[in-house]
Formats: C-alpha cells, sequence, structure tokens
C-alpha cells in the first residue's frame, strides 16, 4: 500500500475521532446563573437580597397570609358572610392539613429561608455593603423562623422542648433536592433565631452604606435588634427583652407621630421612609411589583375582596378620640353594617400599600411589658403612656401595676399592633383562652371559644410535607 | 472491482451475491453496491439478489461496465433499510423495521407525513385528533414510552436528526414537519426495536421515524407534473352529539323551566330573555363551517448520467378546513444532487425549503374558540343584527355576554403562523480503499417561525385591552456533523463471509432564539390594520434563547455468512448538555441476530414456503427528548418579577437535580417474516417487550428545600406486545390484481414502579399505581336513572351494587384506560387493466374516550348552553321510563343537590372505530400509442375521497373517537373529508 494512503487513513481517523472539547456540553441558561457560582461580588449579593424580600413579600407570607391569620385567629377580626371563599377554616378553627394557607405559609417560608441560605452561603470577601447585605439575610432567617415555631410549634412559654420546625441553614444545592430534615425542638429553634439576629446586629454598619437606598424597605442594625425584642418577650425572656428594646430606643433614632395629621399621613402614605418616621422595617409594594388582587389591601378595603372585617369588639374598644379609631371605617359589607379595616389605604392606588413588619411603637410596647413582668411599673408606665397617650392625646394616663399592667400593655398593644398579625401570638405565649367576638348574620361560621387545651392553637404540618418527609411528625390532634 | 445497481432506477443495490462461476470464489455488494472480486478476463460473474433476476457477465477487457439488475416482479419489494448511519438489505437486517413506499402516500390530501403514516406500519399509533390543517400530531410507537418527557418517536430526515412537534409559541397547533411535501418522499423507515434504534442513543427508545428524500436516478430526464383540486366537507357529528335545533332547544329549556317549579309568569319571562318566543334563532354548528377547498400542485425533474443526478421539485398544497379561517398552505422546494467527483470521492447535497402559513383558530373552551361556540351558544343567540351586519353586543340573552359571536371572531381576529424551514445537507463519501470508506456528513435544519396574534378591541378577548396584539418570532438553527469510518473485512479462506465494522462521531447543537412582542389599544375605526405597530402601548418585550447539545461515538459491527446467519452489535455513548452534572454520559448497546431460513439446504426440499427469516434482538436505547434544556442545573433566574424596592432580583427558583437523565429503555424483539406460495402471502409476527428504567417523575420533595416538587428518573414502565402484519396477492391474473395489507398490534401497559408518594390520581381523571395502565380512568360510576323520579344515581362501591342520589357519596373506581389495546390497518388495492381501485382503513380497539365538556352539554345546571341530541331523545319524562338522562330541570336536580349532570363514567364512551381513511379509483393510461401521441410518458387520472366512513360502536357517542392521546374530546377543530380529482402527467 502506498504510502499516501496512510496519510488519507490517518486523516480520516483523525477527522472522525476528533472529539470537541468537554466544554461542548456546558450550555448556559441565558435567563439564570447556575445557583452554586451566582454570588461572588456585592452587586450579585444585592441581586440575591432583592430576590429574598420577593419571596417574603409574597401574599402567602408577610405579604397577606400572616398578618391576616394573626388576627383572624384571635379576636380582632373575622370572615365576613358574604366572601370569597378565603380563610374561611381559620375563622371557624376547622383547618385540617391539606388548607392552602397551611401550606402556602410553610413552604414559601422555606423558600424565604433558602434565599437566604444562598446569600450567607456565599463567599464575597467582606466589607461594610457585604456585611449589611448579611445582616439582612441574618435577620430576615430569624424573623422567618420566628413566625414558623410560633405558628407550628408550641409557644416557648408553653413548652420549649416540644417540636419546633425544621432548621435549614444550608442551601438546597448543598443538601440536594431529597434531603428530608426532621423537626427541631421549639428551644433550638429559638437558640438559632438568635444566634441569626446576634450576628445581624453585629455585621450591620450602624449607618446603612452605599449599596442600597437607607429607607424602611430594607432591613437595618436596629430593625435586627428590634426582631430580637420581639424573639426575647415571645420566649419570655424578659431581662434580654428589655436590653435588646432599650437599644433600638436609645439609639434607633426612631420617632412616633407626634400629631393626628401626622399619624394620618404617615398610614396614607404607600412610599417607603427615610425619616425613620414610626416604621423599622416594611416590605415594598411597588407599582410593578406587588399582589395585586391578593394583596394585604385587597383583603381588607370593600374595593378588593374586603373579606375580612373588624370585629365590633375591637373597635369599640378605642375611644371616641383616639387616632387609630380613624384606621377603621364605620360602613357596610352588604347587607350588613360592618367596621372596615382602613390601615392600608392605597388598593386603588397603582403604588400599593407596603407591608409594616417591624413597627416602633412594637419596640416601645415590648420594653413596657418587659419592665412590668420585671416589676419596674415605673419604667413600664412611662413606655405604655408614651404610646398610648400620643395616640390619644385626651386619654389619662396609665397608673395600674402587676398584672394589670401587664393587661394593659397587652389591651394597647392590641388596639396599636392590630391588622399587623401580632395578636394571636400575644394571647398563645401568654397561654390565654381566645374569647373570640361573635358577629352573628354577619360573620361565616366561627367558633367562640379557644381553650388552651385547644389543639389547633398550632397549625398543623402541611400534608403534603408529611407525605414526601418521612422524618417528619404531625402535630397533635390532626 | 464493479458496481451493481437497480435497471429501473439506477440506484445501488447493497447485499447483491456475485459469484465467479466454475470457483467457490464469491462476495456481497457494499452498501453502495460496490464489490471487489479478484477474476481475470474472460471468467463469468453471477449476480443474484432477492426480487431480482440472476444476471451473467462475461468479464471485458478493461473496467467493468455498470451492472444493472432486473427487477423479478415480487412482492417482497422492500429490500433495502436505510436508518442514518448505514444501508443494509432487508435479509441482512437483525434488527426490526418497517419501510412504508413514499409512492404509497403521494397525492394525500394530508398535511403531514405523520396522517399519512396512520394504519401504515403496525404498531404505529397516530392520533389525529385536529382537523387543523397542519397540526401537531401524537405518535407512539409500541405504547406509551414516556410519561413526563415526550413521548413521540425521534424524527431523521435524510440523516438529520430534526427538531419536531410543535415549536410554534402562539398558534393553536402547528408541527414542525408540515413544510415536509408527501411527493418528494422515497421511503420512510419506522425502527422499532433495540437493534435498530440504539445507535440512536439517549433519543431512540420512543422509535425513530426516517425519513429519505427522492434522489435524481440515472437514465432519460424525467418531468412529472401532478394536479388536484376539491373540497372538503364536514365529517357527520353522531347523531347524539348534534347541537338542538332551536325548537328542541326552547322545547326542552321550557320543561326544565317547569321541572324546576317557576310560574308560567317567571317561564315567560326566561323565555323571551332567551329570544325563544322571538322566531329567530340560527344554527350555530352550519355558520361555523363551510365547504372548504384542497387543491395541490407539483412538479418535480429527475435525472442524471454515470456521475450527476439531480432531482428538483416544487410543490404547492392548499387545504381549507371546514372551520372558518382554519387553513394552511405549503409551498416546498427540493434540490437534491448526487455527484462523482472522482472514482473514489462522490457529494452529495440536498437542499429543503418549505414555508407553511396557517392560521389556527382557537381550541377547547375557549370564548373565542369556533367549534366550542357551536355548541355552547343558544340557537336564539343571533350571529347577525337586523341589518345584517354581524352582532357584537355582549349584553342580553340573544348577544354573547359569555362566549363571542364566532363569526365576529373569524372575520377580525388573526391567529397565524408562518413557518419557514431550510433542512440542508452535505456528504462527502471517500473510498480510500475497496475495504476502507469515510464518510462525511453535515447538516442544518433552519427553522424560523413568524407567529401574529391579533384579538379586536370591539368583541372577544381584547375588548378589555382596546385590542391586543402580539408577534412572536422564534428561530432555531440546529446543526449536525458527523464523520465515520466504514470497514468490510472479508473473512479468508471462508466464503460469503465478511464482517463490516463502522465507527463515527457526532455533535449536534440546537439553538433556539427567540423575540415576543405585544401591545393593546387598537384604533376600532381600522379594523382591518392589526400589525403589532398600531398598538398604542407596548405591554411585553422579552428575548432569549436556549440551547442544547449532543456529543456522542458509536460504533457498530456485523458478521454475514452467506446472508444465512448475521450477527450485529451496536454501541453508543451519549453526551448531552441537558444531563445533570452527574451524569453527563451514557451507553447504548444493542445486539441482534437473523438467520434466514430459506438459506439453508433443507429449507429447498419443499415449496410451500417461499421465504423465511427469524430475527431477534436485545439492547437499551434511551429518551431525552422534551427535557428542559436547563431543567438539571439548580439557578437562581434574573426576572422583573423578582425587583424589589428598585433594585433587580435573582431568585433561587429551579431546583435542579444533578443526577437528572435519560429514560432508559431494554427492549427484547422476536419476529419472523414467512412468505408463503411464491411470495404470494408474507406473514410477519412479532413480539416486544420493552421495559423502561429511569421513567422522569414529578416527585413531591420536603418543603423545607424551598421547593415542592423535583423531577428525578424514579419510575418504571412496560411496554409489551405482539404485532402482525400480513401482506398478500390474493388474486393475480393478466389484467386484474387484488394485493392487500393488514396489520394489527397489541399493547400492554403498565406501570412497574412508581416513586414514593405518587401513587394516586394523575392529570384530574387518572390513576397512577404499580399494575396499572398509565392512562386508568379514575372517576365516579354512574348508576343510570331512577326511573320514578328521574333521579341521577351513582354508585357508592366498586361493585356497583349500592346507589345513591348524592353525588358526593358516590365512589371512585378505576375503570377502563385512554390507549387501545388494539389497533392497526387495512389496505387494498385492486387493478383491473388500467384501474386501479385503492381502499385504506384504520382501527382503533379497546380504549375509552372522555368528553370533560360532556356536563355543560347533558344537564339542567348549565341550561344557559345548547345541549346534545341525545339528552333531548332520552330525558326522563315520565315515571316508569328507563332510561340513562336524568329528568331535565333547570339549575339541576334538586334531589342531587344540583349535581345531576357532575363528571362521572356517564361521560366516557367506547372509543372503539374503524374508519375508511382513503378510497380512491384511478386510470393509467397504458395505451402507448396514444400516450406517444400526447408526448407524454405517463397519464394516470384519479378520483379520491378520504374520511368517508366511519363505524363507531358506542350510540351514546356524541364526538368522533379520534381524540386526543389521553382520550379527551378536546372540541378540536373537526376532521374533514376531502373529495378529489387529479391528474399525474410523466413527460
Amino acid at each position: 500500500m502506498k504510502v499516501r494512503n496512510y496519510i488519507y487513513i490517518l486523516l480520516a481517523g483523525i477527522v472522525t475521532l476528533a472529539s470537541c472539547k468537554k466544554s461542548f456540553l456546558e450550555e448556559e441558561n441565558p435567563t439564570a446563573v447556575a445557583v452554586e457560582s451566582s454570588i461572588t461580588t456585592e452587586t450579585g449579593m444585592l441581586t440575591a437580597i432583592s430576590g429574598m424580600y420577593t419571596s417574603m413579600k409574597s401574599y402567602t407570607l408577610f405579604g397577606r397570609n400572616l398578618p391576616v391569620l394573626g388576627d383572624l385567629l384571635a379576636d380582632n377580626s373575622y370572615v365576613s358572610i358574604t366572601n370569597s371563599g378565603r380563610y374561611l377554616t381559620e375563622n371557624n378553627y376547622t383547618y385540617i392539613a391539606t388548607a392552602s394557607e397551611i401550606d402556602e405559609i410553610w413552604s414559601q417560608a422555606y423558600n424565604t429561608i433558602l434565599q437566604a441560605n444562598r446569600i450567607l452561603y456565599a463567599s464575597v470577601p467582606a466589607s461594610d455593603n457585604v456585611n449589611q447585605l448579611r445582616g439582612e439575610a441574618y435577620a430576615t432567617r430569624a424573623l422567618v423562623y420566628l413566625q414558623l415555631v410560633n405558628l407550628y410549634g408550641q409557644p416557648y412559654t408553653v413548652n420549649p422542648s416540644a417540636a419546633g420546625v425544621p432548621i435549614v441553614t444550608q442551601p438546597t444545592y448543598t443538601t440536594g433536592a431529597f434531603t428530608k430534615p426532621a423537626r427541631s425542638s421549639v428551644s433550638a429553634v429559638y437558640d438559632r433565631i438568635i444566634t441569626d439576629l446576634d450576628s445581624a446586629y453585629t455585621l450591620m454598619p450602624a449607618t446603612t452604606p452605599a449599596i442600597h437606598d437607607a429607607n424602611s424597605n430594607f432591613l437595618s442594625k436596629y430593625a435586627a435588634k428590634a426582631i430580637e425584642a420581639r424573639a426575647y418577650l415571645y420566649k419570655g425572656d424578659y431581662a434580654n427583652a428589655r436590653d435588646a428594646a432599650l437599644l433600638v430606643a436609645n439609639n434607633g433614632g426612631f420617632s412616633l407621630a407626634a400629631s393626628s395629621s401626622a399619624f394620618s399621613a404617615y398610614w396614607a402614605s404607600a412610599t417607603n421612609r427615610t425619616d425613620k418616621l414610626e416604621t423599622i422595617f416594611e416590605l415594598n409594594m411597588s407599582s410593578t411589583v406587588n399582589n395585586g388582587y391578593n394583596g394585604l389591601d385587597a383583603i381588607y378595603n370593600q374595593d378588593g375582596y374586603g373579606d375580612v372585617l373588624c370585629t365590633d369588639d375591637l373597635y369599640n374598644s378605642y375611644t371616641a378620640t383616639d387616632f387609630r379609631k380613624s384606621l377603621i371605617l364605620d360602613g357596610t359589607r352588604t347587607p350588613y353594617q360592618a367596621y372596615i379595616v382602613n390601615k392600608y389605604q392605597n388598593v386603588l392606588q397603582s403604588d400599593r400599600d407596603e407591608v409594616k413588619v417591624v413597627r416602633y411603637a412594637e419596640v416601645l410596647l415590648t420594653l413596657a411589658e418587659s419592665y412590668a413582668q420585671l416589676g419596674d411599673s415605673g419604667e413600664a408606665l412611662t413606655y405604655l403612656n408614651r404610646v398610648a397617650q400620643l395616640r390619644d392625646p385626651s386619654l389619662a394616663a396609665y397608673t395600674a401595676t402587676g398584672t394589670t399592667l401587664v393587661a394593659d400593655i397587652l389591651n394597647e398593644r392590641r388596639k396599636e399592633l392590630a391588622f399587623e398579625g401580632y395578636r394571636f401570638f400575644d394571647l398563645t405565649r401568654t397561654a390565654a383562652v381566645i374569647n373570640r367576638p361573635q358577629e352573628g348574620a354577619k360573620s361565616a361560621a366561627s367558633i367562640a371559644t379557644v381553650t388552651t387545651a385547644n389543639t389547633r392553637r398550632i397549625l398543623p404540618i402541611p400534608q403534603v410535607e408529611i407525605n414526601a418527609n418521612a422524618s417528619i411528625t404531625q402535630n397533635p390532634g390532626y | 472491482m464493479g458496481k451493481v445497481v437497480g435497471a429501473d432506477d439506477g440506484l445501488s443495490l447493497p447485499g447483491v451475491s456475485v459469484k465467479l462461476q466454475g470457483t467457490q470464489k464469491g462476495v456481497l455488494t457494499d452498501g453502495d453496491g460496490n464489490f471487489v472480486l479478484p477474476a481475470s478476463t474472460g471468467q463469468t460473474l453471477e449476480f443474484s439478489f432477492v426480487g431480482y433476476k440472476i444476471q451473467q457477465l462475461v468479464i471485458p477487457a478493461g473496467n467493468l461496465p455498470l451492472i444493472k439488475l432486473k427487477q423479478d416482479s415480487r412482492l417482497l419489494s422492500e429490500v433495502v433499510v436505510t436508518d442514518g448511519y448505514s444501508t443494509t438489505t432487508k435479509k441482512a437486517y437483525t434488527g426490526s423495521a418497517t419501510t412504508v413506499k413514499g409512492s404509497q402516500n403521494e397525492n394525500k390530501p394530508f398535511s403531514t407525513p405523520q396522517q399519512a403514516l396512520q394504519g401504515e406500519v403496525a404498531g404505529l399509533a397516530v392520533s389525529v385528533n385536529s382537523g387543523q390543517p397542519g397540526a401537531n400530531i401524537q405518535v407512539r410507537l409500541r405504547g406509551l414510552g414516556s410519561t413526563y418527557l415526550d413521548a413521540n418517536p425521534l424524527y431523521v430526515i435524510d440523516g438529520m436528526i430534526i427538531n419536531s412537534g410543535d415549536l410554534s409559541r402562539s398558534a393553536t397547533t402547528a408541527n414542525a414537519m408540515a413544510g415536509i411535501n408527501e411527493n418528494d418522499i422515497e421511503s420512510i423507515q419506522v425502527l422499532k426495536d433495540a437493534a435498530a434504534t440504539a445507535i440512536y442513543g439517549s433519543r431512540g427508545s420512543n422509535g425513530v421515524i426516517i425519513i429519505t428524500t427522492k434522489r435524481g436516478k440515472n437514465g432519460k430526464t424525467q418531468v412529472r407534473f401532478d394536479a388536484e383540486g376539491g373540497v372538503t366537507t364536514n365529517m357527520a357529528i353522531p347523531d347524539a352529539g348534534k347541537p338542538l335545533t332551536a325548537s328542541q332547544y326552547g322545547e326542552l329549556y321550557t320543561e326544565g323551566l317547569k321541572n324546576a317549579g317557576y310560574s308560567a309568569a317567571t317561564i315567560l319571562s326566561s323565555q323571551n330573555a332567551y329570544g325563544i318566543n322571538s322566531g329567530q334563532s340560527n344554527n350555530w354548528y352550519d355558520l361555523v363551517t363551510k365547504r372548504g377547498s384542497q387543491q395541490q400542485y407539483n412538479v418535480s425533474v429527475n435525472g442524471g448520467s454515470d456521475n450527476t443526478k439531480v432531482f428538483s421539485s416544487l410543490g404547492y398544497f392548499h387545504q381549507d378546513a371546514t372551520t372558518l379561517n382554519s387553513k394552511l398552505t405549503r409551498i416546498s422546494g427540493l434540490l437534491n444532487i448526487d455527484h462523482n467527483i472522482s472514482k473514489r470521492i462522490s457529494i452529495s447535497t440536498n437542499l429543503n425549503v418549505s414555508n407553511v402559513n396557517q392560521n389556527t383558530p382557537y381550541n377547547s373552551t375557549y370564548y373565542s374558540a369556533p367549534i366550542a361556540s357551536a355548541y355552547f351558544l343558544r340557537p336564539y343567540q343571533l350571529a347577525y343584527n337586523a341589518d345584517g351586519s354581524l352582532n357584537s353586543s355582549t349584553s342580553g340573552g340573544t348577544n354573547f355576554p359569555s362566549f363571542y359571536n364566532p363569526l365576529y371572531i373569524s372575520q377580525n381576529d388573526v391567529h397565524g403562523l408562518s413557518q419557514t424551514r431550510g433542512l440542508i445537507g452535505e456528504t462527502l463519501k471517500w473510498t480510500i480503499w475497496d475495504q476502507l470508506k469515510f464518510t462525511s456528513f453535515a447538516s442544518i435544519d433552519y427553522n424560523v417561525l413568524e407567529e401574529t396574534y391579533y384579538a379586536n378591541p370591539t368583541m372577544g378577548d381584547g375588548s378589555v385591552y382596546g385590542g391586543y396584539g402580539g408577534d412572536y418570532y422564534t428561530r432555531y438553527f440546529n446543526w449536525l456533523t458527523r464523520n465515520q469510518l466504514d470497514y468490510r473485512y472479508n473473512v479468508k479462506g471462508v466464503q460469503d463471509f465478511y464482517i463490516d465494522a463502522t465507527v463515527g462521531y457526532e455533535a449536534q447543537r440546537s439553538q433556539e432564539n427567540y423575540v415576543t412582542a405585544e401591545g393593546t389599544g387598537y384604533a376600532a375605526s381600522a379594523p382591518t390594520l392589526t400589525t403589532l405597530s398600531l398598538a398604542s402601548t407596548p405591554v411585553t418585550a422579552q428575548g432569549t434563547y436556549s440551547n442544547y447539545t449532543y456529543n456522542s461515538i458509536y460504533s457498530r459491527f456485523s458478521a454475514n455468512y452467506k446472508n444465512k446467519y448475521v450477527l450485529s452489535g451496536s454501541f453508543r455513548r451519549d453526551g448531552s448538555s441537558k444531563f445533570g452534572s452527574n451524569v453527563k454520559y451514557g451507553n447504548f448497546w444493542s445486539v441482534g441476530g437473523s438467520w434466514n431460513i430459506d438459506e439453508e439446504n433443507f429449507f429447498k426440499q419443499q415449496n410451500i414456503v417461499s421465504a423465511a427469516k427469524l430475527h431477534a434482538s436485545y439492547g437499551t436505547s434511551g429518551n431525552a427528548n422534551g427535557l428542559g434544556n436547563y431543567a438539571s442545573k439548580g439557578s437562581a433566574t434574573i426576572s422583573s418579577d423578582y425587583t424589589y424596592a428598585g433594585y433587580s432580583g435573582a431568585n433561587y427558583d429551579v431546583i435542579g437535580n444533578n443526577s437528572l437523565t435519560w429514560e432508559s429503555a431494554r427492549k427484547f424483539d422476536i419476529g419472523i417474516d414467512l412468505s408463503f406460495f411464491k411470495n404470494r402471502l408474507t406473514i410477519s409476527p412479532e413480539y416486544y417487550h420493552n421495559s423502561i428504567n429511569g421513567l422522569i417523575q414529578n416527585v413531591a420533595v420536603s418543603q423545607t428545600t424551598g421547593f415542592s416538587n423535583a423531577i428525578e428518573n424514579i419510575g418504571a414502565m412496560l411496554n409489551k406486545g405482539l404485532e402482525l402484519t400480513i401482506q398478500g396477492v390474493p388474486i393475480k391474473s393478466k389484467d386484474f390484481t387484488w394485493s392487500t395489507n393488514f396489520n394489527v398490534a397489541f399493547n400492554r401497559n403498565k406501570m412497574t414502579s412508581v416513586a414514593e408518594g405518587t401513587t394516586g390520581v394523575h392529570d384530574t381523571y387518572y390513576y397512577l399505581a404499580k399494575g396499572l395502565d398509565y392512562y386508568s380512568y379514575y372517576t365516579k360510576q354512574y348508576a343510570g336513572v331512577n326511573p320514578a323520579n328521574g333521579d341521577a344515581l351513582w354508585y357508592t362501591d366498586a361493585t356497583r351494587t349500592k346507589t345513591t342520589t348524592n353525588y358526593a357519596e358516590a365512589k371512585y373506581v378505576v375503570n377502563h384506560q385512554a390507549d387501545p389495546k388494539m389497533f392497526g390497518g387495512f389496505n387494498n388495492t385492486w387493478n383491473y387493466k388500467g384501474f386501479s381501485l385503492t381502499a385504506e382503513f384504520y382501527y382503533n380497539f379497546g380504549n375509552y374516550v372522555y368528553d370533560p365538556i360532556g356536563r355543560y352539554f347533558s344537564g339542567g345546571a348549565y341550561s344557559s348552553y345548547n345541549k346534545y341530541q341525545y339528552i333531548y331523545t332520552n330525558r326522563w319524562t315520565t315515571p316508569g321510563q328507563v332510561t340513562d338522562v336524568p329528568k331535565y330541570v333547570v339549575g339541576g336536580i334538586a334531589d342531587n343537590n344540583g349535581s345531576d349532570a357532575a363528571v362521572s363514567s356517564r361521560y366516557w364512551y367506547s372509543g372503539d372505530y374503524i374508519r375508511l381513511k382513503n378510497l380512491s379509483l384511478g386510470y393509467d393510461f397504458k395505451d402507448v400509442g396514444l400516450l406517444k401521441r400526447l408526448g407524454l410518458s405517463k397519464l394516470n387520472v384519479y378520483v379520491r375521497g378520504t374520511n368517508l366512513w366511519t363505524k363507531t360502536y358506542d350510540s351514546r357517542l356524541p364526538f368522533d373517537p379520534e381524540v386526543d392521546i389521553n382520550g379527551y374530546n378536546s372540541l378540536s377543530i373537526p376532521k374533514v373529508k376531502t373529495y378529489t380529482v387529479g391528474i399525474n402527467v410523466g413527460l
């Protein structure tokens, strides 16, 4: 055979068997980044922070379900007989493990935790900007766990060793899709919450650095501390609650509305704040990205679904001179008279109401309650009256002491934080019987009394989680 | 060395036995008809080949002339199998493959090749559920091969693995293969078993359909002209499902009001609100359908010399369905050139360009869907105003408060698709030396889809926006390259024993790119101007791309001893960008063997069986069609939805699965081909057993991961069955011939493993469980009507003993399945002198079909919609009456809590049918003298009708039983009958 033939064969062989580079099999998604390498810079981390907040503000979590249930399960609100079918089982304490809101909260909470874990797992060289963003992620994770453990687990004040919720601190790409974590104890979840909030407070600079705007739409150093005060309060650790709340009160720079007009203007506004008035942290609902018809404003406002109404009992608890009474309208939910929640007023605007998550008044009332529980009635009354008398200038100052003072503070919390999702936790952490005002024909089916023995004081673990996760246990009674 | 070709077509003949007379020397020709046999001038060569006459040649001095074998007119003419990688003879082939000759389907009024394939291949289920010309068509080979991914076969055209299916983004339905002209197809091969499909690796397990286009033939240039024209008309709706006439509707409605206990005054005002006493009505089905047209014209040129051959064609095809505005126009061209550069090097070029233009009205129950409107609208809702203009009022009982006026929509809205495809291929063949060949192939599959949507501002989906429009541009650039070495080794010292070995490398990349623009606000004053530029407010601007790659090495070998024993094997290693990082590459293999019993000496002792071949194979192939291009990668998506407080955001929203990969089928196949009476009768039974592992399921995961579901290769499924093909020529005389082809397939599908937690209801009406057919229905069981009072009854137990009037208490039961247990085709051709009559039947048995909208057309709870004829005829009216249609009560029967028409087994029907798919009568002018005088070489005229007759087996059935593969009647554009007259002229 000629040499030339061998050359030909060689040539053909090379062409035939020459394979492409391995990178030929790597195709990159044009609208997404591989999650492992998605955060390598400060701006990459900021993009992830935006994703985290949008997850958090979903109507299935802070955007509606959490603030609604926090009042509906207690004594502040009820579902009208004329309704769109939402929240009926919660109104009547008949929810089961397949109820949609039960699963929505659980799944969206862990989605938000996932977004936070992704940020905390990224390695970007430390800087003020990075510390700020990591602090926001820590504070978010803690805030979500605080909600989860109080909804799906026993109150810490009732049984800290009871089953809480699974603690997930790593992003799913490191654990794999088929991980099946078990529930940690309530106290373990609280330990995680406190640790995260301490990290957040330590990491974040006192002045928000330039990475993003400094306004109420972003968690800040003192927002983390305020959430920590709430966590300690729920835990019944009043000394630490006091210390945390004091840090916010003394160093945070926040203030309350000083006049009726300032108060009205505050609640009428749909935009974020840079003046540290009232709001410590609220979730942005812009004209382009908001919850639309599923928004918190739409479930209360009669221009939206308008299903959830204020109980007569709560309305009547405000004095005529209380500014806060103006946030509830005496109106009609066809065909009945009804008290209509008007805290969120921009349902018809393109720029919708921000969802309040942490307000300064809560911190002051936490401070009052902590002092009262620690036996310092004087300090307690100072902070209680500061809030109460600003809201109702005609109010005679509170003077009680002991358990009456604690009851006064809890009552003031009810009036101040109504429709922001606190009341249910105030009743469960104090192991109180929940007496739910009965609104007769105006209301969809509703039970009057929730005793401390009622197992529905704790939500069921969603059935889909039970089905998919063999390690998890259901709460008693479901 | 020499080359053997067919005398009639000049195509090379592989596998021809070449013997040197007076010696033991002999050899078989290779895939290109070449052979090498040392011999000297003056010796005699003998060429023999199945289906051809034996020919002898005395070796002349110098080069051998081209050897042209003449056909021995026998039935078994499908002698060559081409699978995209190599060409071999049927005898030497170890796999299971069925060939459909292109000529069989030329000039049929079918807009896609899949439609024509229906009933022609045993085991190939083709569901033509839409009469929209150019509709996507679901095809299943040997049962359902995948539940989460695409279960359609892989399509290969002239060696190119194409993007197939419905590539559109706006059109109601589209078919990437609608651009293929049936008259350009030389043959279609359907590859079935492992020996045939393993060479396609991770994409072959649902079968592979190989389309080979026509190529130029040696000899006098032939010019052919085909023309046909005709009409399309409605296939009759079964009597049970005809919408009621105006007077019937009025009567039923009035009776329903009376039964509901309304006062005479209320009844009168309700009647008047619906215009029942107005004396004005119309027949909606007649209004939304019409007689359509069907035309096609094809011209082709075919010719060449020994060194250069050309086939070129131009085609035009137009079809109007009978439904308003449902139409397709195709223009296609093909240019195939084969050229020998030298004795050892040849090149081939394919160039296939087509444009398909469609308008696709909505189907299903959209308010804008014409067929849904024809059923839902009452006869008293009036299409036209008193002045003859179209009624566009959306309030009032005689106007259109919900479903729109379909005439207004069809006149004003646009739902169009223009699909332009270019398929370009280039092959270089180089015979390095006699035993070693190198083939290099490169191909581009270029697809552009331009879709336009326009909803007018006055009535319909666009009215709330003041008109809504969109332009959707989608482009697919898909390239493939393949380099292959073929080596033939003639085993020394053993006559007629050779080994073929092939090794190759293949790479493919498909790039999809798309842009979407939408806008609202059109001027109502200019209703004919519909382009997007006229929209006053832009609402959507999106553009992105999506790509995938494959990278493969493959090899195969085949040992052939005297064409008697053949053993083959194949191996392919596939890598794809779609697969998870843990499993980037997969290996696929097969072994197969065939024993041509008719080559044995003992066989020649008898003369009843004229040919016999036993073949069997085992191996693996995979399925990854439909796997998301980026589904395996956990990723954070950047989207405006994640923008927060003005800062753009990304959310970790794709869970990913690094172990996500192809579904793998282990296939076993055994079959025998037996021919009797000099091949007048051929019987080919075949058994297969396909076990699919790693079936992808959507599995619920712990939500603590931040996700609810992940897809995982976790399930398993089995398809096993039997196929039988019988071909025969029962009568053959000088003037009269009857040839027949019958095929039937039986398939049994069952889940053999399902992921934990997925057992239970799937897709609302089916039940997923180990041991069940995937498409097992799951529904409440209807128990008929209480003859005493007309109430609907349901069973409360699976054994059907106790009944209830409370629908909520009725029990769900697994019953019947959506996929057929038996289906096939039965085709006959009778030739008498120049006349030829062809009748082709398709049949389908053993499945049930479901009418998801049946309840709207059955119960008084939905009294505002028109009703089926069956309801009117059989409704309960008198105590003691035995029927299966409850009393008609507006608002529903009180005893049933108004649920008398709720979903139950009542809306499931036997899906059995036989259809006369095609009937044609032609006359071939054989008078040579006449043809000569006309200057023609061929003249043929024909008349043809399609879908002329259908036999169903359920008198309650309200619609055509040929529905979607999952058994749903989705109110698609109805199929049509066509009547055409055509002429074929050869110059």
